[in-house]
Order: C-alpha cells, then structure tokens, then sequence
C-alpha cells in the first residue's frame, strides 16, 4: 500500500513527449487527482524499445543505463504506455544481465515501475477517487484496444477496463480486442502495406461495436491507427478518457 | 567421416547426454460407459456407430447394412472369427484374407465393402486400432468406399493414454488408428468425405460379456 | 513451396497482392477463424490441457537435449523391423538418396503424401530431373502441383483456390467437362484420377508427423487416406522426416498425438494416425517389401546450443499461422519458404540463411499470439528479436540503419534531442499542408504519418503550463 503523500516520477514516453503532449498533460492531471505529487525528470528521452525491437541492442542498453541513471532515485514511475513500461520492467534486466551495476538497479526500477492503469487500480484506489470527483455522463459506450504489451506481456486486461468503467465508461468490446493493430514499432514503416491492412481490421472491428471512442492504453497504437481513421471512431488514450471524466 | 557419424557427432557435441524424461502422463478421463462415450465421439467425426446386444445381433446388423449398399462383394479380415461368412451371406461373393485364394489387391481394388476387427479401440476419441499381419490386411480397410467393423465392447478402453500403457513388446509393421471415414476441407474449405480412404465408416459395437 | 527466400521488396510486394485480393482475403478470414475456433474447442475439452502443454515442453526439450542418443535407438529398432535408415546432411544429399532408392528399384512413378520436408529438399524437381514421375495426392497439393504454384499454409495448401479454379483445373487433366461440379463431386474425381496412380506406382513417398525410437516407427498423421495408401500400396515406401522430430517412447508419442491434431484443427486425433514400423513382415498379406526412413539434418543440428535450439521443439501444427495478423494479410506465399507465418519466419532464415530471408525477421510486430497458441509454447518473438540482432551484429542491415544510430546518439544526449527535435519542428514546415505532412518520400503507404506540435510535453513543463487544474 502506498502512501498517498509520496512523489510520482512521471517517464511520458518519446512519443507522448514530441507528438501528442496533451495525453502527458492528461496523465498528470490523471495522477493528482489521484492525490499524488508529480515530478518530471527532464533528462529523459527514450526507454530504448525501438532500437532494441530493430535489433540494435548495444543503443537500446546505452538508453536504458542513462534511463535507469535518471530514474535511480525515485519511488515510483508511472508510465502512460504498455510498451514502455515493458521495456523497463521485462527488457532491462535481461539486457544488462551481465552488467551487475546495472543489473541489480533494473530490478530494482522494475519493482516501482507502474503502467498508469495498473498504477490507478492496483496502487491508487482509483475507484474511490473518480466516485469522488463525481464523473458526469461520458459518450458511451466506448470500446477498448488491448494492445499487445499491455495484455500479454503485462497480463493487464482488467484494469484499463477496471479504470474506464470507475470513471463512468460503459465498454461494449470489439470482436477481436486483443488483435493487434500493426504497429509494432518500425514495423509499420518497414512493412506499411501489411502494417496498414492489420490497422484497418482493427478499425472495421471498432467500427462495428458502433461505439464513441476507442480507446488504447498505447501511445504507438494510439498513433497508428489514428493514421489510418478519419476520426471514425475518435482514437484516444485511456489518460485523456479519465482526465475528461473526472474534471 | 560419413554422414551418419558427422551428424551424430554434431547432436551429440550440442546435447547434455541426459537419458531424464518427465513421468509417464497418466489418463485423466473416467468414462462411467466406454461404449457411449465411443459412439458419441465417433459420430461427431461422421463415422457412423450402431450398437448390437450380442454377436448374434451385430451379425444381424451387418446383413441389414450389407443389404443396404447391395453388397455384391465384400473383402474380410481374418480377426473378425466366429462366423463362417459365405454360409451366412451365401448372395455375396466373400474374399477370406488369409484364406481365399486369388489376388488380393484387386478383389479390394473392386470390392463393395471391407469388414474387420479391431485390436482395441479409444472411447475418448472414437477411434478403432488395425493391426497388419497374417489374415489382417490393410487394404480391406482402405480401399473398399466402405469398412464396416465389428467391435465387442471388450476392446473398448478409455483414451490413448490408456492404450500406450497397456502396450505390450510386439509391434506390427502397421497400426493405424482409424477414427472416421476419408475426409477433406482442401476445396474452398468445405467438407467432402471419401477421398481416397472410404467414405463410409460404420463401427457395429456389441456386447461380449464372456 | 521450395526454398526461394524473401527479401523486402518481394515480401512486401507479395504481401499486396495478397491485401489487395479480396476474395483471397475473405477464404482466407474464413479457414483461419474456422481453425482458431476448432481448435479452442478441442483444447477446452481436454482435462489438465495447461498441464498438457507444459508437459509436452518438457519432453520435447528434453529429448532434444539428447537426439543422438533416441535417434540411435530409432535407428536399432527400425534396422531390427526391416527398415533402412539413412541419414542426410543437407538438402540435395537427401533427395540424392531417394532418387538413388527410386533408381535402385526401377521406379518410373512416385506416389507422394503431404511432406513439407520434400519441398526443403527439393525432391520433387529431383525426381524429374531423374526421369521419374512425382505425383502428389493430399488433395490440396495435388490442386497445387497442377496448377504449378506452391503451398500457401502448412495445412490448408490450396486455401487460396476457388472452386472455380479447381474445376478448371481438373477439367484439364481428366478431359472431363466439370462445369457444373459441385465440391463432393470434384472430390469423387480426384478420388478417381488419384486413386490409378497409387496403384499404378512403384514408390510411395511419405513424411513424417513424428517417429519413435522404442519401436522404431514413423507416425503419420493424415485425413485422407492417401497417406495409407502411399505406404502401403506401392513396393518401396520411403519416408523422410527432419531429426527433430522424434518422441523416445509411445508415452511421449501419447501426449504429442493428444495434441497435435488438436492444435491444428481441431480434431481429438486425425481420421488416419498411422504407425509404420518397417516393411511387411513375414506371414503379411500386404504391405511395402521395402522400407527407408531418411532422416534429414539441413541445419538442424546447428541451432543446438544457440538461443534458437527451442524452434526444434516444433510440431508443424500451424496453430501459430491461424492466429497470426501479418500472416492473415501477408499470406503465404510472401514468406518463399516451405514454412510459412511465425514458424516459417524464424526457421526459413534459420536453416536456409539470414541474408536470403532478410525480410521474414521484421515480417511481424511482434505481438505474441504465436507464442500463446503454439502447444510446446516455443517463445517465437524472442527468437524474432534474436535474428534482428544478428542482421545487425553481422551488418545484414540497408541504410535505415544509419539513422536509427544517430537517432539513438541524439537521445542519449538531452540537449542533442531537445536541439534535434526543436530543428524538425521547424524544419517540417514547408511540407506541411492543411495540418498534414506530406513528405517527398511516402514511409507510411495509407497511413497519414504525425505531424510534429508546436510544443512538445517537456517544453509545456518547462513553461510551467502542465499544472494540477483543479
């Protein structure tokens, strides 16, 4: 159980960071609400996901050395993404297994790394906290995108929903929600055809739920399949979906 | 060095030499009645099952079943014992495996029905277990559009598992586990039965108590 | 489908084609799901099934960790049955074995059951080159062999055929006119036309699902029938298989029958599990006078002890290419590989060479669904990123790679990014047309790439604009 008075270092992810800041913005309001302090250690820049998905494992562990360095003295770190909070807590220890100055840190880190929706429902008492700032009526239903990290390399299927639903979100599931959208990072430049096919599955897929929005814990996903919608469905991160309903 | 020692020196360079396997798997199916159980599972992959009383009644069965398809010839293995067939059927014209003379593979090739035994047979799966050997022949099974067998509720035992740990030392040069009639999904992925194996696979399950 | 490769242009431009035929697209919807729903079915039928797979794990594991030694106890007691067993370092040394059998024996015709392992090798342009007569008989492959193309799933070889198609196809080769043929009535022909050549044929041809050492027997796994008749109708039966495949004991052999079929279609077994333990023994009224079981290495025996040994623990049961998205839109014949989807994209580079199938590595997103279905839970997107990092470590990589350094050098660097990301705000400008961006070189095909926003979250921090609100 956490103490509510402790800090949260927020780790906004380079894509939030330089493409959709406002579900940064989201996400801290999101945290305070939640009754939580929120630093932003500016050093960050990058996990490393990317270059260690292309293969490229001498950068991703250079990212992730500096990333543990920046990281080293916080008490929690809560990230608004599936993918990234995979990367640290999964990737880093087995990467730096034979660096045992960083080895050690990596599963320390890991230990108080939080996905936000995790974070909301397991550590927070999220419940109690979007009851209390009285969530008005949302457009519903909305439908969910179990990103690939989140559920199964996470094993977080409940708690986005759990997180949704307590901020007044009724969900009406697609037929495939854990299919995945065709991100997978650089995958969907290097293979764009078979990337965007994939994308627009899962789009139809929304589509037919006939719901508001679809929503994603991923901010890859996030971008991807707005790259292919013309707002049909709206795509939006779970951050911005809590924020709105708990103004 | 020759291939056979190169590539054994390779396995046996990148193995660990352990001989350790993980425990036997032992069945967990308890079947309260092996022969329901059998036709149930059979008829869901389209084989046919009809049960009989006794022998007396299988044999009755069959004669309904050979009348049925107007069996003229019919091929049969010799570990389906205890009738004499060409007294009982004396309208069709009977190849005795083992016994009759003349050539095999073309009375199968033409042949209007196979009938056979069978060694054992899986509940769990609905499937039937032909051995090859003296009087058992494999095309009596497979050629004719239809292979009838005649299976006492003896034979019945609860799933793969159950058969394996019962093996005994012998191996035949054939077991097939046969558990319903030819069939195919390769065109446009619908089913077609009978494509090169019978089309028609009927299990007559008797009682032999005794 | 033989050894052919995939390089980026032709995986992808194989891969559109597949996207853009719609009527390929949907048979193709249609088989997976139907595969993904039977085999959920059967698998939540079987008590302890979890069990099961873990159990399995084990003993494939374990029994690669020692194939020589239950590769030798096959070999004892297929020799004591009557068999032949012979042994095959590459490719073209085992097809050279089975021409030198079919010649040995005078064979003109070749009657051949599905084998995945004959298209490795080549063994059907072998054959030919030899003057002899390959005739496939798995319904689908045959659709295939006379339509000239290659498989396009390990299960489902002719997926992509129309019914239309395949009565042309067939009209062709019997003479008949088919035109108004339904699907039982085209299969009564194929049985017909089919059925000549397994008893006109000199050898039978077959794979092998699995072996096992106690006895000395090849397993075959068939619906057909045609895998029946191959091994027992013609005089010589050869059987090849990959050395991999082998289960020490008929318990191994239990569990991996329980799930095989299961996994691949959901049936509780296939209509016709065979075990062949040598030719027709004395006192036999039928049956092969001939048996040999080529065993085939190919780069098998190389993966031991390297992070991809686990591949080895596969049972080609296609349950992985059923679940998998890329494979979905791609289809199978982007892969150039007798292996297709998850499977095939790590094994093809694996055993045929990374730089010849540079594309099959990054032919995928990496989002696990293999790795949950697979029975013997291989962990197929560990081995995916694996040969990603081998194409970098042995410079397998284009040009990209180039920026993805200096992309990683600028974000080790706060200052360097915060620079490097304040240039491309600006610099993205002049493509930048009603809010889009639109760049002289189209990454993204369909898909409208992100445009870049005035400021990014850690500006709006710096600028003391990301407050609590409340």
């Amino acid at each position: 159980m956490i103490d509510q008075q402790k800090r949260i270092a927020l780790f906004v992810t380079c894509v939030i960071d330089q493409l959709m800041p406002e579900v940064g913005v989201d996400t801290v309001k999101v945290l305070r609400r939640a009754g939580y302090e929120v630093d932003f250690p500016a050093e960050q820049t990058c996990c490393g996901q990317p270059f260690f998905n292309s293969g490229f494992q001498d950068e991703a562990r250079r990212l992730a050395r500096r990333t543990i360095d920046i990281l080293a003295d916080q008490e929690i770190v809560v990230l608004p993404s599936g993918s990234c909070t995979t990367m640290i807590r999964q990737e880093y220890p087995h990467l730096l297994a034979n660096e045992p100055k960083y080895y050690y840190r990596a599963l320390r880190l890991a230990k108080k790394t939080f996905e936000l929706s995790e974070f909301l429902m397991k550590e927070a008492h999220w419940g109690e906290t979007a009851v209390s700032h009285q969530p008005a009526p949302q457009p519903n239903p909305i439908t969910y995108h179990d990103s690939c990290h989140m559920c199964r390399l996470l094993g977080l299927k409940k708690e986005p929903r759990q997180a949704l639903q307590a901020a007044g979100y009724a969900i009406q599931e697609m037929e495939e929600s854990e299919r995945c959208c065709g991100f997978g990072g650089l995958f969907s430049v290097r293979m764009p055809e078979v990337s965007n096919a994939m994308t627009a599955e899962k789009l139809r897929q929304a589509q037919a739920t006939q719901t508001t929005t679809l929503v994603t814990a991923d901010p890859g996903c996030l971008m991807q399949m707005r790259g292919l919608t013309d707002n049909q469905p709206p795509v939006e991160h779970i951050a911005t979906m809590l924020e709105r309903a708990t103004r | 060095m020759n291939a056979r020692e190169e590539i054994l020196g390779r396995l046996r360079a990148g193995g660990d030499g352990s001989t350790a396997l993980p425990p036997v798997w032992r069945s967990r199916r308890e079947f309260a009645d092996l022969a329901a159980q059998f036709a149930q599972a059979a008829t869901a992959a389209k084989a046919e099952v009809r049960r009989a009383a006794d022998w007396d009644t299988a044999v009755t069965e069959l004669g309904r079943l050979l009348a049925e398809i107007n069996a003229q010839t019919v091929v049969v293995n010799g570990d389906v014992a205890g009738a004499d067939w060409p007294d009982r059927f004396p309208a069709v014209q009977w190849h005795l495996v083992g016994q009759t003379a003349g050539d095999l593979r073309a009375f199968c090739a033409t042949a209007d029905a196979g009938l056979s035994s069978a060694d054992a047979a899986l509940a769990e799966t609905g499937s039937v277990i032909l051995s090859s050997g003296p009087a058992h022949s494999r095309m009596a099974t497979l050629l004719p559009p239809i292979h009838i067998v005649l299976l006492p509720t003896s034979r019945l035992t609860s799933d793969i598992f159950t058969w394996t740990q019962a093996r005994q030392d012998a191996t035949p040069a054939n077991i097939t586990l046969v558990s319903g009639p030819s069939k195919t999904a390769d065109i446009e992925q619908t089913m077609a039965v009978g494509v090169h194996g019978p089309k028609r696979f009927v299990v007559i399950v008797y009682d032999d108590a005794g | 489908m033989s050894v052919q490769g995939s390089t980026f242009p032709q995986f992808r431009q194989s891969a559109t084609i597949a996207i853009e035929d719609v009527r390929l697209q949907g048979a193709l919807d249609r088989a997976l799901s139907h595969f993904r729903e039977a085999r959920g079915g059967a698998l939540a039928a079987v008590p302890a099934v979890e069990e099961m797979r873990d159990h399995l794990k084990l003993i494939r594991g374990q029994t690669i960790a020692n194939l020589a030694h239950h590769l030798e106890t096959f070999e004892r007691n297929a020799q004591a049955n009557g068999a032949h067993v012979h042994w095959a370092r590459t490719a073209e040394e085992a097809s050279q074995i089975i021409v030198d059998i079919a010649r040995a024996h005078d064979v003109k015709l070749v009657a051949k059951s599905k084998s995945m392992m004959t298209d490795e090798i080549g063994l059907n342009q072998a054959l030919a080159a030899a003057g002899i007569e390959p005739v496939e008989t798995d319904l689908g492959e045959w659709i295939i062999q006379l339509s000239q193309e290659d498989p396009y799933h390990i299960i489902a070889p002719a997926v992509h055929k129309t019914k239309g198609q395949v009565i042309e196809l067939f009209e062709h080769e019997s003479g008949e006119g088919l035109a108004e043929a339904d699907i039982p009535a085209l299969t009564a022909v194929a049985r017909r036309m089919l059925r000549t050549k397994f008893l006109a044929a000199d050898m039978g041809v077959s794979g092998g699902n699995l072996a096992v050492a106690e006895t000395g027997s090849v397993v075959l796994v068939t619906n057909e029938g045609n895998g029946r008749m191959v091994t027992t109708l013609p005089r010589v039966h050869v059987a090849v298989m990959g050395l991999e495949k082998i289960a020490p004991t008929w318990d191994e052999a239990a569990v991996w029958l329980s799930l095989l079929a299961r996994s691949a279609t959901g049936q509780t077994l296939s209509i016709y599990t065979t075990a062949i333990s040598g030719p027709a023994r004395p006192g036999d009224v039928d049956g092969p006078e001939e048996v040999h079981v080529v065993l085939v290495d190919n780069g098998r025996s190389q993966l031991l002890n390297t992070p991809y040994e686990e591949v080895l623990q596969c049972l080609r049961c296609g349950a992985c290419l059923n679940v998998c998205p890329v494979y979905r839109e791609a289809g199978g014949h982007a892969y150039g590989s007798p292996y297709t989807g998850p499977i095939g994209a790590v094994v093809s580079p694996l055993l045929f060479g990374l730089e010849k199938y540079e594309a099959l590595p990054h032919a995928s997103s990496l989002c696990g669904a293999c790795k949950d279905v697979c029975p013997v839970r291989i962990d197929l997107p560990r081995m995916l990123l694996e040969l990603r990092k081998d194409q970098v470590e042995q410079g397998l990589v284009g040009p990209e790679a180039l920026a993805e350094r200096a992309v990683a050098t600028l974000m080790s660097n706060t200052s360097l990014w915060k620079l490097a990301t304040g240039l491309a705000r600006v610099g993205q400008r002049p493509f930048l047309q009603d809010n889009q961006l639109q760049l002289p070189i189209n990454l993204t095909g369909d898909r409208r790439p992100p445009t870049l926003p005035d400021k990014s979250f850690r500006q709006m921090w710096a600028d003391g604009e990301v407050e609590s609100g409340d």
